[in-house]
């Protein structure tokens, strides 16, 4: 009697291509990249990002986790989740990121929570960007804290209450440079843990 | 042996269907379920409206930048095409339309520092087969669906700059062409 281990087989298949339908676009978790990838010290874009062209296991992460971002030629996202030595990015510690001149019209770098959300906090620090950086008086040179409560001076970005989080950098127009090589144009930021705890 | 076999080969068959089918339904999906929190906090289709300044306790989607001001408007082409006029101004702004599926099928520029920028930027969206020929100099960006969304973004990170944005969405059109 085929019947039976038609069904069953049927059944689980079903279960796991919908499991890993949703574990591969980043419905639960982060999803995986399949092309498109770019990578600048740990900061990672995909370069169909919004694209008709996109494969669809990254038009479905992206509806997930950027919905509403645009190609390319208008604007370009890296995140990145991990300090420079390659530890994950915590609420707990305090972090120095530094940075210079984009090759773009205007850059911010924002702070999301692990579900891609801004941290719930009101401490209105929530990105820095480059009108801060022009503010300061070195868009060439600029950098700034994240921690859980404001520094005694300086740019920050709030990570209270942000639990596990991650950094979004958005270059708006970006160069015809960095769009036709990123890895070697962009100059990624540094992102340096200061301390952890207490 | 026979039954593993047969069970073996209906686990793969149906996993890859399965998965195929979910990816491919997913960006539909969850852009259906944007709109459709638009349309029930009150945002009416063929209207320009102005997000709140953006903040932890005011996201409408994920990963929103709090240093632009957005303004959405909901586009139904199931009756004609639909017809976006959008004023320039001199800091950073662009004119976006997404389609149903997520792709982001238009980006034009609203930075009157651009070149090639126009005062006010004419675009008309269209479903494949639909009639524009009243669209005079207007671009024409076609889609497969009759839901799209149309998105403008202008850098506001003060509230002042944010004021000044909300200032042009009455100046903004997003009507039947």
């Amino acid at each position: 009697m085929k019947l039976v281990p038609l069904l069953i087989g049927g059944i689980l298949g079903i279960g796991a291509g919908v499991a890993s339908a949703l574990f591969t676009t980043g419905m639960i978790g982060s999803g995986v990249r399949l092309s498109g990838g770019v990578d600048v010290n740990g900061w990672q874009s995909d370069w169909t990002i919004g694209s008709a062209a996109a494969n669809p296991w990254t038009r479905a992460r992206i509806a997930r986790h950027g919905l509403l971002a645009l190609t390319k030629e208008e604007a370009v996202y890296f995140t990145k989740a991990t300090d420079d030595e390659g530890k994950p990015l915590s609420e707990g510690c305090i972090y120095r990121v530094s940075g210079g001149d984009m090759p773009a019209l205007w850059w911010s770098v924002t702070l999301y929570n692990a579900e891609s959300y801004l941290p719930s906090n009101d401490d209105k620090a929530l990105s820095y960007d480059m009108t801060k950086a022009e503010a300061a008086g070195s868009p060439d040179a600029w950098s700034f804290t994240i921690s859980p409560t404001a520094p005694a001076e300086g740019g920050w970005v709030s990570s209270k209450a942000a639990g596990a989080f991650d950094l979004t950098l958005r270059l708006y127009k970006p160069s015809a440079d960095l769009i036709a090589d990123p890895e070697a144009t962009l100059p990624a930021p540094a992102i340096a843990r200061v301390s952890c705890g207490g | 042996m026979k039954g593993f076999l047969t069970g073996l080969t209906a686990f793969l068959v149906a996993l890859v269907l399965a998965h195929l089918l979910v990816v491919n339904a997913l960006p539909g999906k969850i852009m259906s379920k944007v709109r459709g929190r638009m349309a029930e906090a009150g945002l009416p289709v063929h209207h320009w409206q102005m997000s709140g300044r953006v903040s932890p306790q005011n996201q409408a989607v994920v990963r929103p930048a709090p240093d632009l001001a957005y303004a959405i408007c909901l586009i139904d082409l199931s009756k004609g095409p639909v017809e976006l006029d959008v004023p320039a101004w001199d800091q950073y702004g662009s004119l976006s339309v997404f389609s149903a599926r997520t792709d982001n099928v238009y980006a034009g520029s609203l930075d009157a520092r651009v070149a090639g920028t126009p005062d006010v930027r004419r675009l008309v969206v269209a479903l494949e087969k639909q009639d524009v020929s009243t669209a005079g100099d207007a671009e024409v960006v076609r889609v497969k669906q009759p839901e799209a969304l149309a998105l403008i973004r202008r850098l506001a990170p003060t509230q002042e700059a944010y004021d000044a944005a909300a200032a042009l969405v009455p100046e903004s059109r997003c009507k039947p062409l």
